[in-house]
C-alpha cells in the first residue's frame, strides 16, 4: 500500500525526533526502544481512545439489547413473570413471524448479491474510458440525495394499480397488473433498494478496481490473457475484500428498505413484502415486547452466523492479496 | 521547525479544551436540563401552587363581561332581583374588590332591560370604558313591535360614581354599527382603544372616542390583549393552533403569528399580566410570556390547583403576588361560581398528598369534573393528569405503551381510545372485584351486563361511571320483534325492501361501518388465526355497498329524516340511546313501533354498550393501588351515580342499578303547570329534535321505561372501535372494486391476504 | 565470445522489432473494438443514468407544477379521505417532466405562507449536524483505539461493534425509549443526539480505514518518541481525512432522512424534522410534497457536489470486513 506522505508531517516526524533527543540529552539516560511498560502504557491509552464510544454503544446500544433479551424471557412487560423460551417457541409457530422471516430472507438472498453484481457491473463500465465519466458517477449517486418519502411518491406513481406502468402495458394491450398487491410486490422493492444503492457500491468498486496495480494487468495483456481470465484471476481477487465489504453494506441497507415499504403500504402490506421489521413494528405498538424481542434475539442470532461466515470467507480469500 | 510544532502543539491543546468544554456542556445539560422533560411538574424548586376557594361577591347566574383592573375587577352579570314570586333577573355592573371580596353596584350606571354591555375595558387613566347597545322599540296597542332600532355607544364612565365623561356613537367608528357587536376591546400604551367585531376588523379610536383607522384582517379574531408593554395582541386560528398577531398601528396591519411560543389547546385566551408581558391560559396549563424574548414560562397546571382549564374565562395577577381567577361550572340551574387565589408557596409548608397519575390518550370533561372533585374533596390523595394525545401516527400511543412497563407507569389508565380487550388481556389492568368487596360494594348493585362487558376473565380491568347504548332501530312492522340480525338477514332484508338508502345519510363508509367494522369478529376468528375477508358473505357486502353513494350528500334538502323512515325510502338509523328522552323522541320519529335491532352480529346481539365520559382501570403495576381504587370507587358510589341523577350532567345513565330506577323515576313523574282557570295542566318536560323532526316530551310511561331497560340490560358487548389498521386497509383496497376496476373477488382477495398477516401477528 | 554476443544482440533487436510490430496490430485491430465497445458502454451507462436520475428530474420539475395540475396529473394515485385511507378522484395518470406552465405557487406557499416548513428544516438541521460532527470525532478516538495495539478483547468487542451495526433500528427502538426516559432526555433533542453520536456505524467504517495504515508508520512515530496523542492527531487524522468526509457524507444523508427515531422519542411534533413532516404530508397535500421534497435535497445535493471527490478518494482504501 502507498501512502502520500505530505511535507507537513515530515516536519513534523522531524520536530519529534529533536525533541525527543534534546529530551534524551537533557535527562543524560539513554532510551529503552519498545520497552514494556511503555507498550502497556500505549495500550492503556489507546483503549483510552476507546472509552468514549464503549460507554456510549454500552449505553444506547448493549443496554437496550439487554433489555431485549430480558423481555424475550418473561411473559410480558407488565407481570414480568420469567418464562424462558416460551416466546421463542410462540413466536417460531406464529404464521405471520414464519412469513416475514421468508420474506425477509428472500429478499435479502436476492437483492444482495443482484446489487453486488450489478455494481460491479457498471463499476467495471465506468472503468473503460467512457465520456462522461464523473458526469456519469454523479448521476448514479443521485438516487442518494432523494429523500425517502419523494422516493416512495414516484415509486407509487409508477406502479400504482393505475400508475404509469400499468398505463404503458395497456397501450400494449397487456392486462394490469397490481404490483403492489400481488406477488409481484417484492419485484418492486428489489428495482426499490437497487436503485438506491447502485451508485454507492459502484463506487467502492470503482475505487478497488483503480488500486490494482497496472503493471500486473499490463503483463497479463502481454501474455495474450483475455479479458475474461484478466478478470477472473487478476481483478476479482483484488476487488475480493471489497466484494464483501459491499456484501455487508448492501446488507445493512437492505434492512434499511423497511422504511420505502412502510411509506408505501403503512402497517400491514400485501404478504410478499412483509418484513421482520414490520412484524417487530407492529407487535411493538400492540405491546408485545415478548414477541417483538423473541423476534429480534433469533434474527440477531442468525446475523452473528451470516457474519461469522463472511468473517470467514475474507480470511480465506482475503490475506493474499492485502499488504 | 521546532516553532511549528509546538504551534501545532498548542492549537491541540486549544482543541482539547474546547472538546472538552463541550464534553462537559453535554454531560451537564444530560443531567440539568434534561430532568425539565418529564411530567412531574408538581413542584418546582422547592415550591408548590395552592389554590383558595373564595364564594364569588356577586350572586350571579350568568356573567357577561368580567374585567381585571390592580387588585379590583369589574363584573357585568345578571344577577337575580327579588325573592320568590317576584323573581326577576336584572344586569347589573359591580365593582369588585378582590382582596376583601366584596362587591358593590356601580351607582349611576343604568342598565335596562334592553341594554347590553359588549365590553368593558379599565383606562389608563382611572376610568371606564365601555361599549353598550341600546334596543330600542316601539308597540302598537297589541303589544307587537312595530319599530325597532338598535343603537351602540361607546362611553366613559367614572368608576366612583358611575357619571359618564364622555360618549360617542359607535355609527362614527363601526358602519352598520347597529348590527354589529363588539366583542374584544383594548388600550394601547398610547390610550388608543382597539375595538374588535370578532371577523370584518380592527377599529381603533383615540382617547376621545375620534376614529383613527381600520385594520382589515382575514379570519375570526379570536381574542384580544393589551401587554403589559402597551402592545396590542390579537389571537386567531391558524394552521398551528392558536396563533397571536401584534396590532401594528402604524402599518396599519397585523403583524406575523409571533413563534417560539406554545400555541396550548382548548379554551386559549390571553390576559393582561403584571409581571411579564401577558398571561395564556389554555385547558391544560397557566403561563406567563414573554414577548421581548418571544418565550413562555409554565406557572402551573390547572388541574394541580384543581380547575378546569376550559373554564377560565378570566385570570390577573394581585399586587401581593397571587394570582386570581373566576372558575365556572356548568350546573342545569345557572351557571356557579368561585372566585379562587392561587398562590406560591414553599413545597415544605404545604401538607403533601400522595400523588396519583391519571394517564390516557385524552381526558374528556366528565372525568376531568370528576378528578378536580375527587381532588378538593380529599385529604389523603391527589391525582395529576397525564394526556398522551392521539395522534394518527400511533406515536403517542407508542410512548403510552412504553410507559406501562416502566416507573412512569399511570395509577389510572383512562380507557378512551384504547382496544380494551387488548390491554386487559395482557394483564395491564388490575381487577377491581376484590377492592369493590373490601370496600363493601356489592357487584349485584350495578348492571350484570356492563361489568360483564368490563370482565376479562373473571376479573373487572375496567368500568365507566355512566354510559348509554348505541344500536340500530326499524320499523318494526318490517323488521319484526327481535333483538338483533345477521349480516345476511340484514342485507336479505335491505334487498328485499329495496330503499331509497339504507341510512339517512348512507355512504359506503357508514355501510361498512355498521356491517362489518362493528361486526369485525365475524370475519376473524381468533382462534383459529382465520380470516374470511374472501367469503361469499364479506363479497356480498362489498357489492352491496357499491350500490350507495361515495359520500354521504349532507347537503340534501328535499325531504326530512322522518318522513323518508315513514315512507320505506329509508329503513335504519342508527341511534344512541342515552335517554329515556331519546328513546321517546326516536319512537315518535319513526310514528309507530321500532324495533332495535342492532348491528349484526352471528348471535344476534346487536346492542353496544358505550361508555359515556370514558372509562377507567387500575394499573396492575401502579404503587399507589388504594389510592387509585378511591377514585374509581368515588365515581361509582351511591352519592357519585345518585348525582348523576340529580344534575343530569353528561350524557348516559347510571350503571348503579337504584340510582338508575331513581333516574327512572324522575323521567317518569310529570311536570305541571297551572293554568289561567287554576287547573293543573301537564306540560312537557323538554323538547327533543332531530334533522328536521321535533318533539316535545311528556313523562315517560312505564311501557317506554320497560322497553329502555330492556335495551339497556340486553346489550353485552362493549364498543370497541375497530382498529384503525383494518378499517384503512378495507377502504384502500375496496377502492377498486367501487372504481370498476377490479372484481370484488379481487379487491377481497387482497384484503384478506393483508389482514390476515395482521391476525397471524396477534395471536 | 564477442560474435556470439554481437548476434545474440541481434536477434533480440529483431525479436522485439517484431514483438512490436505485432504488439502494435494487435493495438490498432483492438482499439476499433475498443471503439465500438466504448460506445455500447457508454449507451448502456446513459439508459442507468435516466434511469437512475428520472426521480430527482420529476421532483424538481413537479415542483414548479401549479396544485390543480399535479392533482390531474396523479390524482388517480393519491387523494386520502378523512380517516387518512386512500381514495381515488381522477382517471388517468399522467407522469409529466415538463410542466404545462411553470408555477412558482408550491414554493410560495412552502417558503412564504407557512413558516411551519422553514421551522421543520431548521429543526433538520440542529438534529443532523451535532450527530455528523461528533458522530465522526467519537468514532475518530474509537478507531484509533481499535487501531492500536489489536488484541483478542478488542477483536471481540469490534465484533459486537459490528452485530450492534447491523440491528435493524426496531429492534434497539423500545429499550431506547426506555433508556431515554431513565436518563429523563425523552422529549429533548438529545434522546435524538445521543443514540446518533454513539452509533458504531462510523466507528466500524473509519476503523476499517485505519487499519490500512501500515503498522510501521505508527511504530517509526513511536520510536521517534511520539506519544499516543500526536500519533492519533499528526498520522492518522491526516490520512484519514477523505475517509472522515465520506463517511460524514453517509451519516449525513442516513440521519436527514430519519424518520422512526423522532416519531418516537420526540412526542413535540414542534421538534420534529422535515423528513418526518415529508413523509406525512405524503399522502395529503402531494403537490407541496414536490415542492417541499426539492427543498429537503438542497443540503443533500450540495454535501454531494462538494464531497464527491472525496467519497470516492475516501473509499479507496476500504475493503473486507475486518479491516
Amino acid at each position: 500500500m502507498h501512502f502520500p506522505k505530505s511535507r507537513k508531517k515530515e516536519g513534523v516526524l522531524h520536530g519529534m525526533e529533536k525533541k525527543r533527543k534534546a529530551a534524551a540529552l537533557s535527562e543524560g539516560k539513554g532510551r529503552k526502544i519498545n520497552g514494556n511498560p511503555k507498550k502497556r502504557r500505549g495500550r492503556l491509552i489507546s483503549t483510552g481512545y476507546l472509552l468514549p464510544s464503549a460507554i456510549g454503544v454500552l449505553l444506547f446500544f448493549v443496554l437496550p439489547f439487554l433489555i431485549v433479551v430480558y423481555y424475550s424471557v418473561i411473559d410480558n412487560p407488565i407481570s414480568n413473570q420469567f418464562v424462558f423460551f416460551d416466546n421463542f417457541v410462540m413466536v417460531f409457530k406464529n404464521a405471520a413471524f414464519i412469513q416475514a422471516a421468508k420474506n425477509t430472507f428472500t429478499f435479502s438472498i436476492s437483492a444482495v448479491p443482484l446489487a453486488v453484481v450489478l455494481s460491479l457491473f457498471l463499476a467495471m463500465m465506468l472503468e473503460s474510458k467512457i465520456p462522461y465519466k464523473s458526469q456519469f458517477r454523479t448521476f448514479f449517486l443521485s438516487p442518494m440525495m432523494v429523500p425517502i418519502a419523494s422516493v416512495v411518491l414516484i415509486w407509487q406513481v409508477l406502479f400504482h394499480f393505475n400508475g404509469m406502468l400499468n398505463e404503458v402495458r395497456s397501450i400494449f394491450d397487456l392486462e394490469k397488473i397490481d404490483w403492489l398487491n400481488s406477488s409481484y410486490a417484492q419485484v418492486v422493492i428489489i428495482i426499490l433498494f437497487l436503485w438506491k444503492n447502485l451508485g454507492y457500491n459502484m463506487i467502492l468498486f470503482m475505487a478497488a478496481l483503480s488500486s490494482i496495480p497496472k503493471d500486473i494487468l499490463e503483463v497479463a495483456v502481454l501474455e495474450s490473457a483475455t479479458p475474461f481470465q484478466i478478470f477472473i484471476h487478476i481483478k476479482l481477487r483484488y476487488i475480493s475484500s471489497t466484494i464483501l465489504f459491499v456484501t455487508i453494506m448492501s446488507l445493512i441497507n437492505s434492512f434499511k428498505v423497511f422504511r420505502e415499504i412502510y411509506l408505501l403500504k403503512g402497517d400491514y402490506p400485501y404478504d410478499t413484502m412483509y418484513m421482520l421489521q414490520h412484524f417487530m413494528n407492529n407487535t411493538f405498538s400492540r405491546l408485545d415486547y415478548q414477541k417483538m424481542s423473541a423476534a429480534a434475539i433469533m434474527m440477531a442470532i442468525v446475523m452473528v452466523i451470516i457474519i461469522g461466515i463472511l468473517f470467514l470467507t475474507e480470511n480465506y480469500f482475503g490475506k493474499d492479496v492485502e499488504g | 521547525m521546532k516553532k511549528i510544532y509546538l504551534a501545532a502543539g498548542k492549537t491541540d491543546i486549544f482543541r482539547a479544551i474546547i472538546t472538552a468544554a463541550v464534553t462537559v456542556c453535554l454531560m451537564a445539560a444530560l443531567f440539568g436540563c434534561g430532568k425539565g422533560g418529564t411530567e412531574q411538574a408538581e413542584v418546582k424548586d422547592g415550591y408548590v401552587y395552592v389554590p383558595e376557594y373564595k364564594e364569588f361577591a356577586v350572586k350571579a347566574r350568568y356573567i357577561n363581561e368580567m374585567i381585571a383592573a390592580g387588585d379590583e375587577a369589574y363584573v357585568v352579570a345578571m344577577v337575580q332581583d327579588g325573592e320568590g314570586e317576584d323573581e326577576q333577573y336584572k344586569t347589573a355592573l359591580y365593582q369588585y374588590d378582590l382582596l376583601e371580596n366584596t362587591a358593590r353596584e356601580l351607582p349611576g350606571v343604568d342598565l335596562n332591560d334592553n341594554m347590553n354591555v359588549n365590553s368593558l375595558l379599565m383606562s389608563g387613566d382611572g376610568n371606564l370604558v365601555m361599549v353598550v347597545n341600546q334596543y330600542d322599540f316601539e308597540e302598537d296597542e297589541n303589544g307587537e313591535v312595530v319599530d325597532s332600532s338598535m343603537t351602540m355607544e361607546i362611553k366613559r364612565i367614572s368608576p366612583k360614581d358611575g357619571s359618564v365623561i364622555n360618549s360617542q356613537d359607535m355609527v362614527n367608528v363601526i358602519e352598520n354599527a347597529e348590527n354589529s357587536y363588539v366583542r374584544n376591546m383594548c388600550e394601547d400604551g398610547q390610550g388608543n382603544i382597539y375595538l374588535s367585531d370578532g371577523e370584518k376588523g380592527i377599529y381603533v379610536v383615540d382617547k376621545d372616542f375620534k376614529k383613527l383607522c381600520e385594520i382589515s384582517v382575514d379570519g375570526w379574531i379570536n381574542s384580544m390583549a393589551a401587554s403589559k408593554e402597551g402592545d396590542v395582541y390579537v389571537t386567531s386560528y391558524g394552521e398551528t393552533g392558536v396563533e397571536l398577531k401584534k396590532v401594528d398601528l402604524a402599518a396599519k396591519k397585523l403583524g406575523e403569528p409571533i413563534e417560539g411560543i406554545e400555541s396550548g389547546q382548548g379554551n386559549v385566551g390571553y390576559y393582561a399580566s403584571i409581571s411579564k408581558s401577558l398571561m395564556q391560559s389554555s385547558s391544560n396549563k397557566l403561563m406567563l410570556v414573554d414577548l421581548e424574548t418571544n418565550t413562555g414560562e409554565e406557572l402551573f397546571d390547572w388541574l394541580d390547583v384543581d380547575i378546569d382549564g376550559n373554564n377560565v374565562d378570566i385570570v390577573g395577577e394581585l399586587s401581593d403576588g397571587r394570582i386570581w381567577t373566576v372558575s365556572r361550572e356548568y350546573s342545569e340551574t345557572g351557571d356557579k361560581y368561585e372566585l379562587v387565589f392561587i398562590s406560591r408557596k414553599k413545597a415544605s409548608e404545604v401538607p403533601q398528598k400522595e400523588e396519583i397519575t391519571y394517564g390516557a390518550l385524552w381526558v374528556d370533561s366528565l372525568t376531568r369534573r370528576a378528578i378536580i372533585n375527587f381532588n378538593k374533596a380529599n385529604e389523603k390523595y391527589h391525582i395529576s393528569v397525564k394526556e398522551y394525545g392521539n395522534d394518527y401516527d400511533g406515536s403517542e400511543r407508542a410512548q403510552f405503551n412504553a410507559d406501562l412497563t416502566t416507573q412512569n407507569c399511570p395509577d389510572l389508565i383512562g380507557l378512551s381510545g384504547l382496544d380494551f380487550a387488548q390491554y386487559a388481556s395482557m394483564g395491564v389492568l388490575e381487577d377491581m372485584y376484590p377492592y369493590m368487596e373490601k370496600s363493601g360494594m356489592h357487584k349485584e348493585d350495578y348492571l350484570e351486563n356492563v361489568l360483564r362487558a368490563y370482565e376479562q376473565d373473571g376479573k373487572l380491568c375496567g368500568i365507566a361511571s355512566q354510559f348509554y347504548v348505541t344500536s340500530t332501530f326499524a320499523k318494526t312492522a318490517l323488521v319484526g320483534e327481535q333483538n338483533g340480525w345477521t349480516l345476511s338477514e340484514m342485507l336479505d332484508f335491505v334487498e328485499k325492501n329495496n330503499p331509497e338508502n339504507v341510512f339517512m345519510y348512507g355512504s359506503r363508509d357508514s355501510i361498512f361501518r355498521y356491517c362489518i367494522y362493528n361486526n369485525i369478529d365475524e370475519f376473524i376468528d381468533w382462534e383459529t388465526g382465520k380470516c374470511s375477508f374472501d367469503s361469499e358473505e364479506f363479497i356480498r357486502t362489498l357489492e352491496f355497498a357499491a350500490k350507495y353513494p361515495e359520500e354521504a350528500d349532507y347537503n340534501r334538502e328535499d325531504e326530512g329524516i322522518a318522513s323518508k323512515l315513514r315512507s320505506d325510502k329509508v329503513l335504519l338509523l342508527e341511534s344512541t340511546v342515552s335517554s329515556v328522552q331519546e328513546f321517546q323522541m326516536m319512537n315518535g320519529l319513526i310514528g309507530e313501533k321500532a324495533t332495535y335491532v342492532g348491528y349484526p352480529n352471528s348471535e344476534r346481539k346487536g346492542n353496544l354498550i358505550q361508555p359515556s365520559g370514558g372509562s377507567v382501570g387500575i394499573s396492575a403495576n401502579s404503587k399507589h393501588k388504594e389510592g387509585a381504587w378511591e377514585f374509581v370507587r368515588s365515581v361509582i358510589s351511591e352519592e357519585y351515580q345518585d348525582n348523576l341523577v340529580e344534575d343530569n350532567y353528561g350524557w348516559g345513565f347510571p350503571i348503579r342499578k337504584e340510582s338508575l330506577e331513581k333516574q327512572f323515576e324522575k323521567d317518569m313523574t310529570p311536570e305541571y303547570y297551572e293554568d289561567e282557570e287554576g287547573n293543573q295542566v301537564e306540560m312537557s318536560k323538554t323538547t327533543w329534535g332531530y334533522d328536521d323532526f321535533e318533539m316535545e316530551i311528556m313523562a315517560a310511561t312505564q311501557e317506554e321505561i320497560d322497553a329502555v331497560r330492556a335495551l339497556l340490560t340486553s346489550a353485552e358487548r362493549l364498543n370497541g372501535n375497530v382498529d384503525a389498521q383494518l378499517s384503512n386497509i378495507i377502504t384502500e383496497e375496496a377502492e377498486p372494486f367501487f372504481k370498476g376496476q377490479k372484481s370484488a373477488k379481487d379487491a377481497a382477495g387482497v384484503i384478506q391476504n393483508r389482514i390476515q398477516i395482521y391476525v397471524n401477528e396477534n395471536r | 565470445m564477442k560474435l556470439i554476443a554481437g548476434k545474440r544482440k541481434k536477434i533480440d533487436e529483431i525479436s522485439l522489432e517484431r514483438w512490436d510490430a505485432v504488439i502494435k496490430k494487435k493495438k490498432r485491430w483492438r482499439l476499433r473494438k475498443k471503439a465500438v465497445g466504448i460506445a455500447i458502454k457508454t449507451t448502456i451507462a446513459a439508459c442507468f443514468a435516466v434511469l437512475f436520475l428520472m426521480p430527482i428530474l420529476l421532483t424538481i420539475t413537479n415542483s414548479f407544477m401549479s396544485a390543480s395540475e399535479i392533482s390531474s396529473n396523479y390524482g388517480q394515485v393519491f387523494a386520502t379521505n378523512d380517516s387518512g385511507g386512500k381514495v381515488y378522484i381522477s382517471e388517468t395518470v399522467n407522469l409529466k417532466f415538463i410542466p404545462d406552465m411553470v408555477s412558482f405557487s408550491q414554493y410560495i406557499t412552502v417558503l412564504l405562507k407557512s413558516p411551519e416548513y422553514l421551522f421543520k428544516f431548521w429543526n433538520s438541521v440542529i438534529l443532523v449536524a451535532p450527530i455528523v460532527v461528533f458522530q465522526l470525532l467519537v468514532a475518530a478516538g474509537a478507531a484509533y483505539g481499535f487501531t492500536r495495539y489489536r488484541g483478542r478483547v478488542k477483536e471481540i468487542i469490534f465484533f459486537v461493534y459490528i452485530i450492534l451495526m447491523l440491528m435493524p433500528y426496531q429492534v434497539t427502538l423500545v429499550p431506547n425509549y426506555l433508556v431515554s426516559s431513565w436518563l429523563h432526555i425523552l422529549d429533548t433533542n438529545w434522546a435524538i443526539w445521543l443514540p446518533g453520536i454513539f452509533s458504531p456505524f462510523a466507528v466500524y467504517l473509519l476503523t476499517k480505514y485505519m487499519r490500512r495504515i501500515p503498522v510501521s508508520v505508527m511504530e517509526a512515530a513511536q520510536i521517534d518518541g511520539a506519544g499516543e496523542w500526536q500519533i492519533f492527531r499528526h498520522i492518522c487524522m491526516p490520512l484519514c481525512k477523505g475517509a472522515m468526509c465520506s463517511i460524514a457524507i453517509l451519516i449525513f444523508i442516513d440521519y436527514w432522512n430519519m424518520v422512526e427515531q423522532p416519531l418516537i422519542l420526540l412526542s413535540d411534533e414542534q421538534k420534529h424534522p422535515l423528513s418526518v413532516f415529508l413523509s406525512k404530508i405524503n399522502a395529503g397535500e402531494i403537490g407541496l410534497a414536490f415542492a417541499v421534497a426539492t427543498i429537503y435535497m438542497v443540503p443533500p445535493i450540495l454535501v454531494f457536489l462538494y464531497g464527491e471527490d472525496y467519497l470516492v478518494e475516501g473509499i479507496t482504501y476500504q475493503g473486507g470486513i475486518k479491516g
